[in-house]
This record gives C-alpha cells, sequence and structure tokens, in this order.
C-alpha cells in the first residue's frame, strides 16, 4: 500500500495528537501560561488567582487557562507529528486514516468526563 | 465594540454552520441529482468546493471567539458563576474543548479534501467533516444560548 506524502502525515499526526493530548492538560492543568483579562497580564504556567493577588481581590482577577491549554496541546503534537511524519510506511496508512476520527472523538468524550463535576454542582 | 464584534461572531458562524451542514451530508449521503426534493438538492452539492470557505470561516469565527473569550471571562462568567450557572457553563467549557480539537483537526480536514483522494479516505473524511460540523454545530446552539442565559431568568 502507498504511503501518505509527508505533509499528508504530519497533519494527520498532528490532528491525532493534539486531542488526546488536550483532554490531558485539560485534566492536569498544564496549561503553557496563564491569561488575567483584568490586570492585562499573561504568566507562564497555571497561575491561580492567588498566586497573583490578595484572596480577598481573587474574585477581580479571573485567570483564564484555554489559550494555554491549547497552547501546550499544541506544542505537544507538534513533537509527536515531526518524527511521526518521516517515518514513511506503507502499512500505516490504515492507522492514520482511522485514528484521524477515531481519537478526537475519544478525546471529546474525555472532556466530556473532565467536565463532568460542573454539571454537579 | 464588543457587541459588534459577537455580532459578526455569530454571522460568520451562521456561514460556517451552512457550509459544514451541506457538506457533511453531501460526504455522508450523496445526492445523484440536483433536482427533486429540498433534501435532495440540499446534498447535491459538490462537497469538495466548500473546503476553502469552511478552514478560512471556521479559522475566522475561532479568532473572534477567543478575542470574545476575554470580555465573557470578565464581564458574563462571574455573573454566570453567582447566578449558581454551573451547567451552563460546563457546557460553555465544553464548546471551548471542542472547538480546540476542531483547529488542530483543520489542516487534516483540508487535505483530505483538496486532492482526490483514493476510496480509503472517502470514510475518514466524512467522518472528520461529521466532527467539525458538530463542534460548529455545538459552538453555535451553546453561545447562543449562554449569550441570552441571563435574560432567561425571571
Amino acid at each position: 500500500m502507498t504511503a501518505l506524502p509527508w505533509l499528508h502525515r504530519f497533519a494527520f499526526a498532528f490532528g491525532i495528537a493534539f486531542g488526546p493530548l488536550y483532554a490531558i492538560t485539560v485534566k492536569f492543568e498544564l496549561a503553557a501560561f496563564t491569561v488575567y483579562p483584568s490586570l492585562g497580564i499573561v504568566l507562564l504556567g497555571t497561575r491561580r488567582p492567588l498566586d497573583v493577588v490578595a484572596p480577598s481581590m481573587a474574585f477581580l482577577a479571573p485567570g483564564m487557562y484555554w489559550y494555554g491549554w491549547t497552547t501546550t496541546a499544541a506544542m505537544g503534537a507538534t513533537l509527536l507529528a515531526v518524527p511521526a511524519a518521516c517515518w514513511r510506511s506503507g502499512w500505516t496508512r490504515g492507522v492514520w486514516l482511522a485514528g484521524l476520527w477515531l481519537l478526537p472523538t475519544l478525546a471529546m468524550a474525555a472532556c466530556v468526563y473532565v467536565t463532568m463535576p460542573l454539571f454537579r454542582l | 465594540m464588543t457587541i459588534t464584534l459577537l455580532i459578526v461572531h455569530g454571522l460568520v458562524a451562521v456561514a460556517l454552520l451552512g457550509a459544514l451542514t451541506h457538506q457533511t451530508l453531501a460526504a455522508w449521503a450523496p445526492s445523484r441529482t440536483r433536482a427533486g426534493s429540498f433534501f435532495d438538492r440540499f446534498r447535491g452539492v459538490a462537497p469538495a468546493s466548500f473546503a476553502n470557505a469552511v478552514v478560512v470561516l471556521y479559522l475566522l469565527s475561532a479568532s473572534l471567539g477567543a478575542v470574545l473569550y476575554l470580555d465573557f471571562r470578565i464581564d458574563i462568567r462571574p455573573s454566570l458563576e453567582r447566578a449558581g450557572q454551573w451547567p451552563a457553563l460546563g457546557v460553555f467549557d465544553l464548546k471551548e474543548h471542542f472547538i480546540a480539537i476542531g483547529l488542530a483537526l483543520l489542516p487534516a480536514y483540508w487535505l483530505l479534501w483538496r486532492r482526490p483522494f483514493p476510496e480509503d479516505a472517502r470514510r475518514t473524511r466524512a467522518a472528520v467533516t461529521a466532527i467539525l460540523a458538530f463542534t460548529v454545530w455545538w459552538g453555535f446552539l451553546i453561545g447562543h444560548v449562554v449569550n441570552n442565559l441571563m435574560g432567561f431568568r425571571p
């Protein structure tokens, strides 16, 4: 069976890897950076409001992690996609094509699981 | 400015929703004829012709959403938290997660639709398109409901 072109292998590997990495990143709060929009600052890593302002003022400085989670998962997916794209083998073609819809679907289900505590409040 | 961006975000989302819904139905249940019922004509489009528009609209909509998210976090979310609207915040969090996963699928989606691919990629192409369509439908409906949520309160 014919191997996929390099660009296809990279894009497919990135798409396959991103979802699970994103779910792991959200679960373990591995944001590359935290945005504090009300203060206009960006800090490296996951930083809680209590790390930034006094406890009594924490409600004035909500932190945003989504940008950092997405960046972490994108960096991880890129790191995995580069060597995967260099692996030129015909038999992996079916793996790419199946993984491309299966793993993002599972990752979305994992995100639902991670978000479940909000529905129990 | 925020209201303007929100309206543009909504309009872009409507265009994206239409393109992806046409494409998904055409990929899963292609119609041989362009005549006939409304449903036949709806899925009788050339699905590959939507790919570039979908990528551009998805990126534009996600970018606008990412900008608006800053205002949402400062002005809207604290009000919803005080009101105890935790399920609404949960489904909105899922919107963020699904859109991020959809964004990462865009390069592969574009390549899958770009060239005449062999038969073994047909199902993958249709499945990836359906995943993107699901993320956009979810984002659109949840964004709309959360946007109006405080108005539902007595």
